[in-house]
């Protein structure tokens, strides 16, 4: 199978969400002789890509395929990267977590493994994470962006969430070191809502989310 | 006509001199009464209380039977609920840490006699003596779909409904649907008239379409159709379902549709049609930044899609308690105002 015809069987695989097929692809390309790092980079990363966008556009994408893309992604990564001759250099670095109150953990499920899959170091902070908690985080790992899940109105517009991070920011005089992300379903429903709760930055699924992120790091990374 | 008679018209077709007016006004009613969330919560005669001085002060149709979401999962053994002064609380225990749990699972014979549905007794007992013969009451029932991610997260969840295993997977509906099926009868007995069927794995931006059809569908007809579809509102948690309207009017046979604010109402009312009732809900997100003038001008544009030809109804969705109170007497002013047929 050429090339070509592996990213696309493995492509049709990850949006059809087809995780048996999307692994025969990769085992295939491992016959071909491809090398883990050949096969991360010139078939996960550019499919992840392509098919972030294709999702994104289709009108009859859904929460299913999100969390099915994002999870055959991040398995097949995990995969490979076992098989990496020497740790690969990310793209940069995430600290993720769900707002102080907010216990729904599957938008940020979906965003890790997609970042994951395009060579994003992930911290996970876990649920109900405290304002205190992410800028600590960020500092610690020297993360690029502090990405904030909420699901509830209450967890998304509180004085507790990304509010406080954006006070704790100011602050600290850390305007410029970080980019803060918000995501979850209150903010489909206002889209100027992360403006007005002081976020650089949101995204209407976990997919999109991938990219958003991706240029908020190279916005702050040198 | 009594609110209760303005309903009915509308659910039927008949004539009626204004549309119905629905507002979930829920976690303010411990503001109202000076109590911390948990204490409100802690007995429903407080919910009760709370409900019945809303809707005096703002003047809707209906009042609710709710106390909170979670109080399924207590049913079903939840030990841990985590308030907030803020919003509505959350589960914060999982009765289903690991698929061997599901097994474990039990589904009460009996739920009016279970201790965690008293205070939800209590609440409906008072709000039947005191508006029951006039205003609609309103109960808040998950489908067997969508309550496995109250009991073990919606990560998990979707794990085992999309990858399997699938006899562990369709186990747990089983037992879901069950309680559905004990639930919905035990509410109907204590006086709820309007049963919010929530089903968020029933509209296509959750599932797709195939999925909905081969997976979700048949698994609602296991929880409506031994008791039927009287009194029952299809809502799938404020996410778009126009795609599904048809089928479900045809394979359940569900009367009345609540409407997303993301979907585009004039299509659905076209799809609904006759056939049942429309209920146009506001993005009551939104009125937390907005002037009680862009409410009132919502309103307005809201119903003036849907009330032509009757069978429509002006419903909100979340109601945030950061929406300013001003907002939300405009809202409820306008409604009934233009919402009105004379």
């Amino acid at each position: 199978m050429s090339r070509a015809e592996l990213f696309r069987t493995y492509m049709e695989a990850v949006f059809d969400t087809d995780k048996a097929a999307a692994f025969a692809a990769v085992r295939a390309a491992l016959e071909e002789g491809m090398t883990p790092e050949q096969i991360v980079f010139e078939l996960v990363v550019p499919a992840t890509e392509d098919t972030m966008s294709a999702i994104t556009k289709d009108p009859d994408a859904n929460l299913a395929q999100h969390f099915m893309t994002a999870q055959i992604a991040s398995e097949v990564t995990e995969w490979m990267l076992e098989r990496f001759s020497q740790p690969p250099e990310v793209l940069g670095r995430v600290v993720i977590g769900t707002s102080s109150g907010d216990l729904h953990s599957l938008g940020k499920r979906i965003v890790s493994g997609c970042l994951k899959s395009l060579m994003v170091d992930v911290i996970d902070l876990g649920v109900n994470v405290s304002a205190e908690q992410f800028v600590e985080a960020a500092l610690k790992h020297e993360a690029q962006v502090i990405a904030i899940s909420s699901m509830m109105v209450h967890t998304a517009t509180g004085e507790n969430g990304c509010m406080k991070v954006r006070k704790l920011i100011q602050s600290q005089g850390l305007e410029g070191q970080f980019r803060v992300i918000v995501g979850g379903a209150p903010f489909r429903f206002d889209e100027e809502l992360y403006r007005k709760i002081g976020a650089d930055a949101w995204a209407a699924d976990g997919i999109s989310a991938g990219k958003v992120i991706t240029d908020l790091i190279r916005e702050v990374k040198p | 006509m009594t609110p209760l008679e303005i309903l009915t018209a509308a659910a039927t077709g008949q004539p009626a001199p204004r549309i119905p007016v629905f507002c979930n006004l829920l976690d303010q009613g411990a503001r109202e009464l000076g109590l911390t969330q948990k204490d409100y919560y802690a007995k429903g005669e407080h919910v009760a209380e709370g409900q019945l001085r809303m809707r005096e002060r703002y003047g809707h149709d209906n009042v609710w039977s709710l106390l909170y979401v979670g109080k399924e999962a207590e049913l079903l053994g939840c030990q841990e609920i985590l308030y907030s002064e803020e919003g509505a609380p959350n589960v914060a225990d999982f009765v289903i840490k690991s698929l061997d749990d599901i097994a474990r699972l039990e589904i009460p014979e009996d739920i009016s006699s279970h201790p965690a549905w008293s205070e939800t007794a209590q609440c409906l007992r008072i709000l039947k003596r005191e508006v029951g013969a006039t205003h609609p009451i309103c109960a808040y029932i998950t489908s067997s779909t969508a309550l496995p991610a109250m009991l073990m997260g919606m990560e998990a969840w979707m794990q085992l409904l999309l990858m399997g295993p699938e006899d562990l997977r369709d186990e747990l509906l089983r037992k879901c649907a069950l309680f559905f099926q004990r639930e919905v009868a035990a509410y109907r007995a204590a006086g709820a008239n309007v049963l919010i069927y929530s089903t968020p794995f029933g509209c296509p931006a959750f599932v797709g379409m195939k999925r909905f059809r081969e997976l979700i569908l048949p698994w609602m007809k296991v929880d409506l159709l031994p008791g039927g579809v009287e009194g029952i509102v299809y809502y799938c948690g404020m996410a778009p379902f126009n795609a599904v309207i048809e089928q479900v009017q045809q394979e359940l046979g569900i009367g009345a549709y609540y409407i997303s604010p993301l979907a585009d109402l004039a299509e659905a009312k076209a799809t609904i049609g006759q056939k049942g009732l429309t209920c146009g809900v506001i993005d009551d997100i939104q009125m937390i930044h907005w002037t009680p003038e862009q409410t009132r001008a919502e309103v307005r544009r809201l119903c003036g899609i849907g009330m032509g030809g009757g069978r429509f109804l002006f419903g909100t969705g979340v109601m945030p308690q950061a929406i300013p109170e001003a907002n939300i007497r405009a809202m409820v002013e306008e409604a009934l105002g233009f919402g009105s047929y004379s």
